[in-house]
């Protein structure tokens, strides 16, 4: 790379990128154009924002990203079954943001599903169309901005009407360039009337090069549809991870999140639900378990738009040796959202005297015949319950990761799908040091 | 159900500020605007030492280069022209007043009005308990009860101004100790253009015998009123304190920016309680008070204790944060608030626990009643440094909502740094409950009164804290500012 | 089995245990009685190791063991077990995952292999009925939403299925209604055994009823200034605790 590219800033970069490739990307310019001069007017967020006091996007990114994609190395199918925490999902795999059909699900989709590559989808697939870039605001914030700007490759998965799709879909992300870049795939999901689904992406990270992937899905779940989206972030220590889920959930409709984050240097979520149909459910899980140096961050909002609504949100964080955590979770109930029945719980455990946690549980409430509470506690290890067991025999070592396990189990216990379950345990297991 | 159909309520809103008159009392001004000029005429005014004035120099050039503060809080309202105000306003007779003789007559009428007794004979004889009252009406002291009795006991408790000429080694020692004029806009504001307030000194192991007050009234208009007080507790020493505050009921907005510091020093104790009833504007949202005040205590040596008890239902935006810092090891800090929103206020308050030393505590209750088309926020700070071993927060944060049309918001910030911190923080947001008024009416208690009833119970835990005089001012106050809230 | 020798112990600077002294030899059952205060549950917990006791003097042998030089799982591991009087809830921790956890640490420490998870499920099944549990708790978290009664129940059942060489029973028997008393009771006399001894701690004599002492002693102000056969138990029932300390206090004087 010539030095003038290495002296820019990863803001001005992309912005060159944008001009030179604005032509070839899919979808209309006039969109990408306006989100890319949201980014221009802003930039990336600093710790000046009141949504990223905590992190400082703007610092991480300084650590050097550029927007020049080559793999690290390939990714071959053995990789991908390893990869896989479900047996018979049907794989799609991101390399690097990129979309790669040969390491792929190749055989057929049963009826009533569809996963495409978006840049593909939007311009032949009606429901991708009216849908694709309905819900994420690029004026909401500037990794929306630049997502919508540049985003050249992702998914679009579709399960039409009254179709129930049983095996798991799985989008598996792999970071693996060549050289430090910073990654955008975009996704979009269709739950249609009365269809249900499970979505499972992963986020892995292979090799010592820094990655930032500034990932984006838009989730439409339609009248009584029900969809299970789980995010299991496993990066390790090169990656970085911002992942944005803006999802839109309609009358009776039932749309549940899972997010484990147990790797990566640095991992944010954005994961904002519009509760805009009577009597749709969201129910949103969380378990951080950051490590070494790293910094997890949770946002969280659930925007109560209509009545008779309920929501449910239950987040828990072990914090070891030097790591950071936020938890910024917010129930917003409209004025017109009477009845709504919203809760949200966050628990913490520091291990470390250098780890820390920062909460911010918030509740915004315009309506008067709501139920709403949020609760939020932080402490260190129950010294009682490990006095406990040491005095049955088990040495303190194990009898505090007993007890962590027994935290994080709340969580897990929530997760329906029996082998990814299993999976998950073995995740934290393995970030226990118990495996 | 909704609030416009009710005719109690509209009796109620339109005549409800009893505390809204104007008196007649001959007033001197500074012009209008400020500018070092008027920084220097309001020292010169009080006839201040020069480091008084390199201090508001200081801070007034600080201001200048901050720009008014927006963004973060929950609150809407027009950009303050802050050349619109005038920054002083004094009764005309002098300053220093010796006996009551000297007090024009249509202050002691003011204050008499407004249930504060300044002839300290009248509360000696009396049953009640004694209350040493300063009176600061818009920019100065006017009369401070009780001086020579505290003084025995080596208390002392003047007005700011008289502070400054008596006792500059205390007050130029604590001062800007906790909330220096760096703090925050309104802060270097206040620190520049202050006009007066009250100071007290606690020596070392005394008990202060009766209750501390000062009573807050702004009555001229045009003006902003910007006291600060001083309150410091010296080792082992205790005093409880009382704030009043009241402003005539004018279409304009009034802007009004204090300043507290609290320093208590080693088993020092200082509990502090305000019922804040500025003038709220009517139910147009026309008038009434900005209030941007910055309350802070320090607890700087070991065992010492700042409990922070307020009733908020006045003033059309209230800005406001009373916090501890927590240095001593084994301090306490506690936060009680209940905060009334109606009509179109809005409130944006809460607190600060700021825990550095070891084995400190801190306890948050906030209650807060949203009725009419006001938005009434939380927003509160627990912060536990690294280092702050065994430190211990519990917060508890309810808001009652009252007809469809009021906002209830809770913003906890809670920032852990040390793994023995054991944090908990709770808060519900309901309605008040119907099958409660069903069951108050079935038992012959009218709506109005039901709703004065299950609030008082609501606020329970808080109104407890405060002195007795206080408590039942408070339920009154409550009652008066809901009335009619409920159809 | 046990040889206490001048104990003395402080909760935070403040002196509980004042030089006691104790023998226990295997297969006895010792019980312990006291007025409240007298230091009864400050002797099972200094024993199982609790931190917050420290030990300023004394020795206590178990075993041919220094018991206050083992860390709390170590005694355990030796053989030591006490119930709680409170016992602990953990929630998220299966009473079946944390029986399994503990007799495996402990095998381990006796250097044994883990044990076969069919061989544990029949243990399992067999010690439940001594405490007439019901198998539906065991798949429970541990003590989480059990009655007073359950969780008496539950330490006796761990007991069974750790087998202990020495069981302190610290107010076992508080809290408990006629009925749980007794399953609680037939549970200890039933892994009664010449090798297996028993401290048990109470303040009442109900419970020695049903688990019949070989000595009672009774501990007050720290230390034990009577011991006698189980009829010294009735005699406490029926006169109370005074004539214990006017007689401590004579000899003091």
């Amino acid at each position: 790379m010539s030095t003038a590219t290495q002296a820019m800033t990863l803001k001005e970069q992309l912005l060159e990128k944008f001009e030179t490739e604005l032509p070839s990307l899919f979808g209309e310019a006039a969109l990408r154009r306006s989100a890319a001069q949201q980014f221009e007017a802003t930039g990336f967020p600093t710790r000046k924002w009141e949504d990223y006091k905590y992190i400082n996007p703007d610092a991480v990114l300084k650590k050097g990203f550029g927007t020049r994609i080559a793999a690290f190395r390939d990714i071959t199918a053995e990789d991908v079954a390893e990869l896989s925490p479900v047996k018979d999902a049907y794989v799609f795999v991101i390399i690097n943001g990129h979309f790669v059909p040969d390491l792929s699900f190749s055989g057929e989709l049963p009826d009533g599903l569809t996963v495409e590559s978006i840049a593909d989808a939007v311009v032949s697939d009606p429901a991708a169309k009216a849908h694709y870039a309905e819900l994420a605001d690029s004026a909401a914030d500037p990794f929306i901005a630049i997502n919508t700007a540049l985003a050249d490759s992702g998914l679009f998965m579709h399960i039409a009407q009254d179709s129930v799709i049983e095996r798991p879909v799985h989008f598996l992300h792999i970071a693996t360039n060549e050289v430090s870049a910073f990654l955008q795939p975009r996704h979009l999901v269709v739950a249609e009337t009365n269809a249900q689904a499970i979505l499972i992406e992963t986020f892995e990270s292979i090799g010592p090069v820094r990655s930032f992937t500034n990932v984006l899905a838009e989730v439409v779940v339609a009248d009584n549809a029900k969809l299970d989206h789980y995010r299991l972030q496993t990066e390790n220590e090169a990656g970085h991870l911002l992942s944005t889920v803006q999802a839109h959930v309609s009358a009776n409709a039932l749309y549940n999140t899972y997010t484990f984050t147990t790797g990566g240097a640095f991992v944010r979520n954005n994961l904002n639900v519009e509760i805009a149909g009577e009597h749709a459910e969201a129910h949103l899980y969380g378990l951080y378990l950051p490590s070494g140096n790293s910094v997890v961050d949770n946002h969280t909002l659930v925007d109560h738009q209509v009545p008779n609504c309920m929501s449910n949100e239950l987040y828990k964080g072990v914090m070891y040796d030097h790591s950071q955590a936020v938890f910024n979770g917010k129930i917003y109930v409209q004025r017109d959202a009477q009845k709504t029945n919203a809760f949200q719980n966050n628990k913490n455990i520091l291990l470390s005297d250098d780890a820390s946690i920062n909460t911010k549980p918030q509740l915004e409430i315009y309506a008067d015949d709501v139920k709403c509470s949020h609760g939020t506690s932080t402490g260190r290890m129950d010294e009682e319950a490990l006095f406990y067991l040491r005095t049955r025999g088990i040495g303190e070592d194990n009898a505090r990761k007993l007890l962590v396990n027994a935290f994080a189990e709340e969580v897990v216990n929530a997760v329906p799908h029996e082998e990814l379950r299993n999976y998950i345990d073995t995740l934290i297991a393995r970030r226990m040091g118990t495996v | 159900m909704a609030a416009e159909q009710n005719p109690i309520l509209e009796e109620h809103i339109a005549s409800d500020y009893k505390y809204g008159f104007v008196s007649d009392i001959d007033t001197e001004f500074a012009p209008l605007g400020l500018n070092e000029d008027i920084v220097r005429f309001i020292s010169d005014k009080k006839n201040e030492p020069e480091w008084m004035l390199e201090y508001r120099l200081k801070a007034y050039r600080y201001w200048l280069t901050l720009e008014e503060p927006k963004h973060w809080a929950h609150l809407d309202y027009p950009k303050i022209d802050f050349q619109a105000i005038s920054y002083y306003a004094a009764p005309k007779k002098k300053a220093t007043v010796g006996s009551l003789d000297e007090v024009d007559p249509e202050l002691l009428k003011t204050f008499e009005k407004l249930g504060i007794s300044l002839e300290e004979q009248k509360r000696l004889v009396g049953v009640e308990s004694k209350i040493a009252v300063d009176a600061v009406i818009d920019s100065v002291s006017v009369k401070t009860t009780f001086k020579e009795v505290l003084a025995e006991k080596g208390i002392i408790f003047c007005s700011f101004s008289e502070a400054v000429q008596d006792h500059p080694e205390l007050v130029r020692q604590y001062m800007g100790s906790v909330v220096p004029y760096t703090d925050n806009y309104y802060a270097a504001l206040n620190s520049a253009v202050f006009s007066d307030g009250s100071f007290c000194y606690i020596p070392k192991g005394v008990r202060c015998p009766m209750e501390l007050s000062t009573y807050f009234r702004i009555n001229s208009a045009g003006t902003g009123q910007f006291e600060r007080t001083l309150i410091i507790a010296d080792e082992g020493a205790y005093v409880s304190y009382l704030e009043g505050c009241t402003a005539p009921q004018r279409d304009e907005n009034q802007l009004h920016a204090a300043v507290v510091e609290i320093i208590a020093q080693r088993d020092g104790e200082v509990k502090y309680s305000t019922v804040q009833n500025w003038y709220p504007g009517d139910k147009e949202g026309k008038g009434g008070i900005y209030n941007f005040v910055t309350k802070r205590g320090i607890c700087i040596g070991a065992n010492s204790k700042i409990s922070w008890t307020q009733v908020e239902t006045g003033s059309a935006i209230t800005w406001k944060y009373p916090s501890v810092i927590l240095k001593g090891d084994n301090s306490v800090g506690e936060f009680y608030s209940v905060a009334v929103t109606n009509n179109m206020q809005q409130a944006d308050t809460g607190t600060k626990m700021i825990h550095l030393g070891r084995n400190t505590r801190s306890t948050i209750i906030s209650k807060g009643i949203s009725a009419g088309f006001s938005n009434n926020s939380y927003r509160g700070l627990v912060r536990i440094a690294k280092g702050a071993k065994n430190a211990r927060n519990f917060s508890q944060c309810d808001s009652l909502l009252m007809g469809d049309k009021c906002g209830a918001h809770t913003f906890p910030y809670i920032e852990i740094n040390d793994k023995t911190g054991i944090v908990e923080h709770e808060a519900t947001t309901s309605k008040i409950g119907e099958d409660q008024i069903f069951y108050c009416n079935q038992r012959g208690i009218d709506t109005e009164k039901a709703i004065g009833l299950i609030v008082n119970g609501y606020c329970r835990e808080v109104l407890n804290q405060l002195p007795m005089e206080f408590a039942v001012e408070a339920q009154k106050l409550l009652s008066v500012s809901l009335e009619g809230s409920v159809g | 089995m046990i040889s206490i020798n001048n104990l003395h112990a402080s909760v935070e600077g403040k002196e509980i245990l004042r030089g006691l002294n104790l023998e226990v030899k295997p297969g006895e059952v010792h019980a312990i009685m006291g007025p409240n205060g007298s230091g009864k549950s400050t002797l099972a917990s200094v024993l199982a190791g609790r931190e917050d006791y420290e030990v300023t003097q004394g020795t206590v042998s178990f075993n041919g063991k220094d018991l206050l030089d083992l860390s709390p799982e170590d005694r355990a591991r030796e053989g030591l077990f006490l119930a709680f009087q409170y016992p602990v809830e953990i929630p998220g921790v299966s009473n079946i995952n944390f029986l399994k956890t503990a007799i495996n640490a402990i095998r381990e420490y006796k250097g044994e292999g883990p044990m076969e998870a069919k061989d544990f499920l029949a243990l399992v099944k067999e010690k439940q009925k001594l405490v007439e549990l019901d198998g539906k708790l065991a798949g429970r978290s541990v003590n989480e939403g059990f009655s007073g009664g359950e969780k008496k129940r539950n330490e006796i059942f761990q007991m069974a299925m750790l087998e202990p060489k020495l069981a302190i029973l610290d107010e076992t028997d508080s809290g408990l209604d006629i009925d749980a008393l007794r399953i609680v009771a037939n549970g200890v006399n039933k892994l009664r055994s010449p090798e297996r001894s028993f401290i048990v701690v109470t303040h009442y004599q109900r419970l020695l009823d049903y688990i019949v002492p070989d000595v009672v002693h009774v501990l007050w102000n720290g230390r034990i200034v009577k011991s006698g056969p189980k009829e010294l138990a009735l005699e406490l029932e029926e006169k109370g605790y005074d004539w214990i300390k006017a007689e401590a206090n004579t000899v003091e004087a």
